[in-house]
């Protein structure tokens, strides 16, 4: 049974719709999770209550962000199979796995210490505690990796070939370290990090720029810009070498990405300009309008003063990705990771010229305003980058070996129709919920009258002696 | 497809034996919990209720876990299974996940929402466990009519049968049956989980006896449809091996006495092992039965299986991490053992 264009594309808007909910919060729980231990490290180290105070206070946005994660994240799974039952099948024997290996190395990993982490104050020692972050922090971030070498496969998929239906490896460690995972890792690893060092920074600059617990918010946001100084430049880093891995494997994507049609100029020569801006005419074989930079495509994609740059009027018009999604989203990237680094050098200078302090920063009220601003930039690159990404590998599930249509379910259209509507509703639901518990968390505050936990014993209940009828000393979950 | 070699073959056996095991564990983990937020529908004092979910706070989530993990190692080592077997079931399957998700989410915003939404929470808690039970019973009962395939060349076999086929009054009644099972296990686990003279506990005391017929009535009715209708589990239980079906039969009526008897001796945790056991028991004799077919009349577990697999991956998962899984499972399991009373709900 054949699937029409209409299925197809509510089935890509179905799958669109539950990643695009899904990938807000995984990178906030890796980054966050990097930063609570980092946290509850100094004050396992120092005994500064300071720091305590503010791991358990960031412990109650994470926990949050973790559960919204947690709902969309066991969607994802279900959906492979759901919406793209043939792709799951052809491609279950190198994707399946590498999946199944997330489940089981950093899933269930996480899950493990998660509990541990957030109930387990006061009933196991603080080194275990600390143990328990470690392994949050680390699950998590294998998650990532697992999750990128899967996708990147998709991307360029090597160490396979497609026989009698079915993506056969021939080759694990060619599939698995295939060329675009090299860099697509770490550019989403680091995209976490930078993702929750503004989280930390946006939320901090609140409680400074309201007057709230200054002392106790000023230590993260200072350290937190610091550590942007040196990720927000490596991020831009990253970024530019996946572009070139791009342009070298999926060029379809890459001319997409940049709305450059044609290869060559009518006078014969190679065309290197840059399109800041512009709209795709209605034929679909260049732009309408555009405002072009000459010379900068081609050093951003070869490094070279005019190299030339595959145009995608070079390709089958069955093959080419659509423009208007991977252009602008890939411009709308670029600008929020140039600001987050403009922002970090902002911090820099101020911390040199000795304007960090917790009395003059408090003052700084523009930069605590940038800083909150800063908070949401991360999320709109993050989105921004997976539409690019996805968008621009159309019309392939499998880069140049499966399309997308012989990849979906075969579904009727109502069904696809229904779960988008009922996905639609409900994720939006969990994103609502997720931003105002946020907001409720922060009006609540820090807590700072309970006294700090120490590694405690509890009653052993069936396996402890105890006279019945007496009261057992409890330490509430959280 | 190719067919298998001869070492794969042993390969894939295991897979399917690991891949059952993470469902029994699911089951045996998470069905507790599911029973609790079921049970939890019928209390009436909104600590207690709260008291319910603080008591699997620690825990729910890695139990959980244990589904996820089968669902990886059934898309890892048998993704023809899961892509056509999910296909098929994406109108229970979808309804489920919506349980789970509403589920976590009651679970851990709870105690952040604001007193008029509280109620509001915990009949989504209830309701939401009810419907993944319900749900997941449905998808097993559907699962074992088996489902039809495509059959074009140079192409894996995929499913095209439309999404409502699911549908059967045995489809329907594995379901009722999950329910009844879970809420057993879930009286269980508030039994074991709260301090002695706690009302909730003495509730869940008075809900024991009844549930527990309903859920031998249920299991007895399940086996004799299931000999009825389905040619392959009488070809086996009435076959050449009668003789030990007949002992499978008396053990699990054993267990299940056994652990009555642990219940009225208000010895909690040996009613759950006790009643796990008989889980186990029953679920090792339907593998048994459904045996070599995943999905019967469908897919084998041989014909389902990656042409992928192999002893490195396997001796890797199984040798390496399900050991430590268990682990840390079992660990944090045994930090949160002890009991609680109402107080101890999420302030």
């Amino acid at each position: 049974m054949p699937n029409d264009a209409l299925t197809v594309f509510v089935s890509r808007l179905d799958f669109a719709w539950i990643t695009t909910f899904h990938i807000i919060y995984p990178p906030l729980t890796i980054g966050l999770a990097i930063l609570l231990f980092c946290a509850e490290w100094r004050w396992v180290a120092t005994n500064d209550e300071g720091w305590y105070r503010i791991v358990r206070f960031f412990e109650r946005l994470f926990i949050v962000n973790f559960a919204a994660g947690v709902a969309t994240g066991i969607t994802m799974e279900m959906a492979f199979g759901i919406l793209y039952g043939p792709f799951s099948q052809a491609a279950g024997p190198f994707f399946g796995q590498v999946l199944g290996y997330e489940t089981i190395t950093a899933f269930m990993y996480e899950a493990g210490f998660i509990g541990l982490m957030i109930f387990g104050w006061g009933k196991i020692s603080r080194g275990m505690h600390l143990f328990a972050t470690f392994n949050v922090a680390l699950s998590s971030s294998l998650s990532a990796m697992w999750i990128l070498d899967a996708n990147s496969w998709m991307q360029t998929p090597t160490g396979v070939v497609l026989k009698n239906g079915v993506f056969q490896v021939t080759d694990w460690v060619a599939a698995l370290l295939n060329p675009d995972v090299w860099l697509g890792f770490p550019h989403m690893l680091i995209a976490a990090v930078e993702l929750a060092l503004c989280f930390v920074i946006a939320v901090s600059a609140w409680f400074v720029l309201t007057k709230k617990h200054v002392t106790l918010f000023q230590r993260p946001l200072k350290f937190a810009v610091l550590a942007l100084v040196v990720i927000a430049p490596l991020q831009v880093y990253l970024g530019d070498g996946l572009g070139l891995t791009v342009a070298d494997a999926q060029p379809a994507a890459l001319a997409a990405m940049e709305g450059h049609y044609n290869t060559y100029n009518p006078d014969g020569s190679v065309d290197t300009s840059w399109k800041v801006v512009g709209w795709p005419n209605a034929k679909g074989d260049g732009m309408a309008w555009s405002i072009s930079i000459p010379h900068v495509l081609s050093l951003l994609e070869t490094h070279t003063w005019s190299g030339k740059v595959e145009g995608l009027n070079s390709f089958p018009p069955a093959d080419r990705p659509p423009v208007v999604v991977p252009f602008y989203a890939f411009r709308v990237m670029v600008a929020a990771g140039g600001a987050l680094m403009l922002f970090a050098f902002w911090g820099l200078w101020l911390f040199l010229r000795g304007r960090f302090s917790v009395a003059r920063i408090a003052q700084n009220r523009l930069f605590l305003w940038a800083a909150i601003l800063c908070g949401f930039l991360p999320y709109l690159g993050i989105w921004c980058g997976w539409w690019v990404r996805e968008v621009g590998r159309q019309p392939w599930v499998v880069y140049g070996l499966m399309r997308t249509e012989q990849g979906v379910s075969h579904m009727d259209l109502t069904s696809a129709i229904l779960w988008l509507l009922g996905y639609m509703y409900f994720e939006l639901i969990v994103w609502g919920s997720t931003w105002y518990f946020f907001a409720k968390v922060m009006r609540r505050g820090p807590d700072l009258e309970s006294p700090v936990v120490h590694g405690g014993h509890q009653h052993l209940g069936e396996f402890d002696d105890r006279p019945k009828g007496e009261a057992p000393p409890y330490v509430r979950p959280i | 497809m190719d067919g298998l070699s001869h070492i794969q073959s042993i390969v894939t056996f295991a897979w399917w034996i690991a891949l059952d095991l993470s469902v029994l564990l699911y089951i045996v983990l998470d069905g507790a919990d599911l029973g609790a937020g079921v049970f939890s529908l019928f209390v009436r004092s909104e600590h207690e209720r709260a008291a319910i979910m603080s008591a699997m706070a620690g825990t729910w989530d890695a139990n959980e876990t244990w589904l996820i993990v089968a669902g990886g190692v059934l898309f890892g080592t048998f993704p023809f299974v899961y892509g056509s077997a999910f296909s098929y079931l994406m109108v229970p399957l979808a309804l489920a996940l919506w349980g789970m998700i509403t589920r976590a989410l009651a679970l851990e915003f709870r105690h952040l929402a604001e007193a008029p939404w509280r109620r509001f929470s915990d009949i989504c808690f209830g309701v939401s466990s009810l419907v993944v039970a319900f749900f997941g019973g449905m998808a097993v009962g559907a699962l074992l009519h088996g489902f039809p395939l495509t059959h074009t060349p140079g192409v894996v076999p995929t499913y095209v049968g439309g999404s409502f086929r699911f549908i059967s009054s045995f489809s329907i009644w594995t379901g009722i049956a999950a329910v009844i099972a879970v809420t057993l296990a879930g009286v269980l686990f508030i039994r074991a989980r709260f301090e002695h003279g706690e009302p909730i506990r003495e509730q869940a005391a008075r809900w024991t006896d009844l549930i527990f017929y309903l859920a031998l009535a249920a299991v007895a009715a399940t086996v004799v449809i299931n000999a009825i209708i389905f040619p392959w589990a009488a070809q086996k239980w009435f076959g050449p091996h009668f003789w030990a079906w007949g002992l499978v039969l008396i053990a699990v009526v054993l267990v299940a006495f056994k652990m009555r008897a642990a219940v009225r001796a208000d010895r909690d945790f040996h009613a759950i092992l006790w009643f796990n056991l008989a889980v186990a028991l029953m679920a090792v004799a339907m593998m048994v039965t459904v045996y070599p077919w995943i999905v019967p009349g469908t897919w084998t577990i041989y014909t389902g299986a990656s042409p992928a697999v192999s002893l490195f991956t396997f001796t890797l998962a199984m040798g390496g991490f399900f050991p430590v899984m268990l682990m840390y499972n079992a660990y944090q399991i045994w930090v949160f053992r002890a009991r609680i009373s109402a107080l101890a709900a999420y302030h």
